[in-house]
């Protein structure tokens, strides 16, 4: 159960780098950094998962030694990673309009003024 | 004292939120902008004499969450002499930086939103090299990735903004999700992300998952680094900036990198007694170095020349740092340094000619020492540290290097050591020969009509340079000052790593892991006179001369071998007379008896028009270059411009790294 999980996440991770190196389209590459970001918070979470654990909520007179939870930290963790992976898309989306008003295409091919 | 360093970090931002409420007006908006550029060098000058003098370590918890039963539960930062080096020298670069843009960025629009994202980022790197958990680091390489694609973007009008922007947004995201990923895989390794827990738990714990975080966040710090596969987006990112922002692209973020690399190797995982790493970094450095002088030499921008060679230098300070001796190490932030101050003043004397002329493409500027003197002898100090000339700190801290390398191939008995030696010295002359090439044709030579009107630029601009220079000369005069009382600590740091986690998770927390400081912490000072090291680095210079010589020997045999050139000059005159009307009927007979005499050098130094020769007469090194075309012509067909190249370089390098890393460790 939790080993598929790790093979789905790696798999995203993968998938996510093959589409941003072979597709020749500038929405498609911020897809690619998309479900690559997907891929690393279904990792996150797996790594903090305990099967059978609780919910990590707690009051201190609850708290004992024998409670088995899942990790909180990686939740907090994915959270931070969400919001972050939102930021990339927003912003290359917006870069994309910008690329569209100014070179009439989003091929890749196409925007690259800038070499050698 | 020990709240010093987390203010350091929210004066910055403090100062970048300030300036979207109160940033309309601009006494307000500049006011904000130097106290949240000035206060955390203050705060950072007033924790040098504990920290560095003293050898000090700031622990600081916030919300005061210490470690409980050996585990570190809150977010802390950790500041030893190592972080501070990078934490002084980051807060020094923005200061200057931001007093410039006062001036430049005057007739820009959206100038508040240009301070906010310009604090946005010293903020980010400041906190990533005082920060002391890896998951903030994280946070703090987002916060800077962000606000680097967003300056550079900045001027979206500017040719190629956007798209070296959006290159820099994949290619730097691919990095920080390695940079994630490798975090998480320690996380469920070690559960912790405490930097001095992680230091006292890995070392004994390599394995398979370990390692591949290993590979990871190496990777990650070299695309903040810009190391050789991720040259192209610095190039394409330095030519589209504002210049104040290539000074903390080039002189800040690349910094934050290398503090990544060798937080990471020496002190989290300690595996810099290993002679593959070594091998790997130093080979890293000696690719980066080599590769981006000659990228930088067939450059037509000067801003996109700065940049290749901004990678050059960061080359070196990998080399030096991969050698892990006490001198390398020290001698590599030296050098780091150094790079910061040179190149900043390099790229704000790059700025200042954009700012007057309009323009950075070497081909048609000109002449500008005759308007603009103040700034052509800024540069020219610039120049002379990057080429490593004697009094300036370029050559302090690149004998340094070449003296690391030799005494490590000394004491190694490993040959291959003194072939970077060599390779430093050959990119050094390499780097003279294309700052000649910039200093003749922007400074000197014909004056273009179209910049009669060219003035000096406003003072503002004019402080910030001074400043970088002044630095840059009090740095190459008194190399022992810095060796002794800034590089010199924090080189100690990175090899005293039981210190550091025993500063922060109590005292004979690292010796419960059996951890001992394998590597040398003592280290001679500079200028040790040593005879036989001399004749041996002249050996050595004879022997690089020795191969240029052959290989410039079998390029002639081989160009005698095929004599049929179609382009004689008497081809190119007649097919120029038809193309060009005005030409000369009878072209003077200084260009035959010449041509007969010297063959193409007098085409060279003769003088003539550019529509004479093959290429343009104002390229000094244009012999070398056509000795090199087969190279050049594949480098510039590698550098193709399109993201999904990039992309893929990014993915063979992580491969690689992975691949290499689960071989040796």
């Amino acid at each position: 159960m939790i080993l598929l999980n790790y093979i789905a996440s790696f798999f995203l991770i993968t998938l996510g780098l093959y589409c941003i190196v072979t597709k020749y389209d500038l929405m498609k590459s911020v897809i690619g950094l998309s479900i690559m970001d997907y891929g690393v918070n279904l990792l996150i979470i797996t790594v903090g998962f305990n099967p059978g654990g609780t919910a990590p909520i707690f009051t201190f007179g609850e708290l004992n030694p024998d409670s088995f939870f899942v990790d909180p930290i990686p939740q907090a963790l994915t959270l931070t990673s969400i919001v972050i992976g939102a930021c990339v898309t927003a912003m290359s989306l917006s870069l994309v309009i910008k690329l569209k008003e100014m070179y009439g295409t989003t091929d890749t091919h196409e925007i690259r003024r800038l070499r050698g | 004292m020990t709240h010093y360093p987390i203010l350091a970090i929210m004066a910055y931002f403090l100062g970048a939120f300030l300036i979207v409420i109160f940033g309309r007006n601009r006494a307000v908006r500049n006011t904000l902008g130097f106290l949240g550029t000035a206060v955390p060098l203050c705060l950072l000058i007033m924790l040098a004499k504990p920290i560095l003098a003293n050898g000090e370590i700031i622990a600081y918890w916030m919300g005061n969450r210490v470690p409980a039963g050996g585990y570190a539960i809150g977010i802390a930062l950790e500041v030893d002499a190592f972080g501070l080096f990078f934490g002084l020298l980051i807060a020094t670069a923005v200061f200057v930086a931001m007093i410039y843009s006062f001036s430049y960025m005057s007739h820009d629009d959206n100038e508040p939103q240009y301070y906010t994202l310009f604090l946005m980022l010293c903020g980010g790197v400041m906190g990533l090299v005082l920060s002391g958990d890896l998951f903030n680091m994280f946070i703090m390489v987002e916060i800077l990735t962000f606000a680097a694609v967003a300056l550079t973007a900045f001027r979206n009008t500017v040719f190629g903004a956007l798209e070296a922007a959006f290159k820099y947004l994949v290619v730097g995201c691919i990095g920080s999700t390695c940079i994630l990923a490798g975090t998480i895989m320690l996380y469920a390794q070690a559960h912790t992300l405490n930097f001095a827990q992680l230091a006292a738990f890995l070392p004994g714990n390599l394995n398979i998952a370990t390692i591949i975080a290993y590979a990871l966040l190496f990777i990650g710090f070299c695309t903040k680094a810009f190391l050789v596969p991720f040259h192209p987006l610095a190039a394409d990112a330095h030519g589209a900036a504002p210049a104040p922002v290539s000074v903390l692209i080039s002189g800040v973020l690349t910094k934050s990198g290398l503090y990544g690399i060798i937080r990471l190797t020496y002190i989290l995982f300690r595996t810099m007694n290993l002679g593959t790493v070594q091998f790997w970094l130093v080979f890293l450095g000696s690719v980066s170095m080599f590769l981006c002088v000659t990228m930088a030499l067939a450059q037509h921008d000067f801003k996109r020349l700065l940049a290749f060679h901004s990678i050059s230098q960061i080359g070196y300070v990998l080399t030096a740092a991969g050698l892990a001796t006490a001198l390398g190490v020290s001698s590599g932030l030296y050098h780091a340094m150094n790079h910061t101050l040179f190149k900043g003043l390099l790229f704000l004397c790059a700025g200042a000619v954009l700012h007057e002329t309009g323009t950075t493409d070497l081909d048609r500027l000109g002449g500008l020492s005759k308007k603009m003197p103040v700034t052509t002898v800024l540069f020219l100090v610039g120049a002379f540290s990057i080429s490593g000339i004697p009094p300036f700190n370029g050559f302090a801290s690149k004998w340094l290097i070449y003296q690391a390398t030799y005494q490590k191939a000394v004491e190694s008995g490993n040959i291959g050591f003194m072939l970077v030696t060599v390779c430093c010295l050959v990119t050094s002359t390499l780097t003279l020969a294309s700052f000649v090439k910039v200093t003749q044709s922007v400074f000197f030579g014909q004056l273009p009509k179209e910049y009669e009107h060219v003035k000096e630029v406003p003072f503002g601009m004019r402080l910030g340079m001074g400043i970088l220079a002044a630095l840059c000369i009090l740095t190459g005069i008194f190399p022992g000052f810095v060796q002794n009382w800034l590089t010199g600590p924090a080189a100690r740091a990175v090899f005293q790593a039981n210190g550091y986690i025993d500063a922060m998770m109590g005292a004979g927390y690292a010796d419960k892991f059996g951890l001992a400081d394998t590597l040398p912490v003592s280290f001679t000072s500079v200028g040790v006179w040593s005879p036989i090291s001399w004749l041996c680095l002249l050996a050595i210079m004879l022997l690089a001369v020795a191969i240029v010589a052959i290989t410039s020997k079998y390029d002639a045999v081989s160009k005698a071998a095929k004599q049929t050139d179609p382009l004689t000059l008497e081809a190119l005159e007649s097919a120029t007379a038809a193309y060009l009307p005005t030409a000369p009927a009878n072209p003077a007979p200084r260009y035959a008896t010449g041509h007969a005499a010297s063959g193409k050098y007098e085409l060279f130094f003769g003088g003539e028009e550019s529509v004479f020769s093959q290429v343009g007469g104002d390229d000094l090194f244009w012999g070398f270059k056509h000795n090199w075309r087969h190279y050049f012509k594949f480098m510039h067909e590698l550098h193709s411009g399109i993201v999904n190249d990039y992309s893929l370089w990014a993915v063979v390098a992580l491969a690689l790294a992975m691949l290499y890393a689960m071989i040796i460790l």
